[in-house]
């Protein structure tokens, strides 16, 4: 794993411990940094980073705490509490 | 490439304790903490209580101020985190070992700009003594060219 990637990992570690501190501007901050260096390294981000970042506002997604999650038919909703957007990932079966 | 004194200059520094040894400003010298957010030419370091209990719920009741010190003319203290004391010992010496491509780069880095302050290194933490210069450079881009760019 290159730096880069390190890097992304460092980050979502350090977004989701200031969510549970409940400094989200300040998780913001991480998750955003972590996407820019995604994108200049061409590296894209883990499933699991990509699907608890919120894509509207860049809020981490703590279930529960930052996040809403439900099942609904055929996929997954996760709600942003922060800003109110919802990202739908489907499932099978 | 794991975060060793070498590539500190290029990984990711949030979240690292950092102390700043030395500063134009003399009310930021002495300011310890870690580092919650970096700009073009500044650091954020969280400076409060928490010197040694690590972040967690006291970290916010100790109230921690957060210190904006600019990266230019500073001289940066940086606390490593080591995982354990033998493994780390011998990534460093397989990486010197298999690091012949990149040795004549890794020289000119530690005799040159690169004052490293590598003592005690093998047991528990080590400190990386940083002058502020070499991390100027915006927060996203100093993995691809600040780290051993020679010319700047
Ligand atoms: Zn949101």
């Amino acid at each position: 794993m290159g730096i880069p990637a390190e890097r992304i990992d460092r980050l979502q570690d350090l977004a989701r411990e200031a969510t549970a501190e409940g400094d989200i501007d300040r998780a913001r901050e991480y998750v955003r940094l972590a996407r820019r260096i995604g994108e200049r390294h061409r590296i894209s981000l883990q499933r699991r980073f990509r699907r608890f970042s919120c894509d509207d506002c860049d809020a981490y997604l703590r279930p529960g705490a930052t996040a809403r999650v439900r099942l609904r038919s055929g996929h997954v909703a996760i709600r942003c509490l922060a800003c109110g957007a919802t990202a739908r990932y489907p499932y099978e079966g | 490439m794991a975060l060793t004194p070498e590539t500190l200059t290029r990984h990711e520094l949030n979240g690292l304790r950092v102390a700043v040894a030395d500063a134009p400003n003399p009310d930021l010298v002495g300011v310890a903490g870690r580092v919650v957010g970096e700009t073009m030419r500044t650091l954020r370091v969280a400076a409060g209580g928490d010197s040694a209990s690590g972040d967690g719920p006291d970290a916010s009741e100790t109230e921690s101020r957060v210190k904006q010190v600019p990266k230019r003319d500073s001289t940066f203290e940086f606390e490593l985190p080591s995982k354990g004391d033998a493994p780390e010992c011998t990534d460093e010496a397989a990486d010197a070992a298999k690091a012949s491509g990149t040795a004549s780069k890794r020289r000119s880095e530690t005799a040159g700009r690169f004052e490293a302050g590598q003592s005690g290194r093998c047991q528990g933490v080590a400190y990386v003594t940083v002058d502020g210069a070499r991390l100027l450079s915006r927060p996203a881009l100093r993995t691809e060219k600040t780290g051993d760019s020679l010319w700047r």
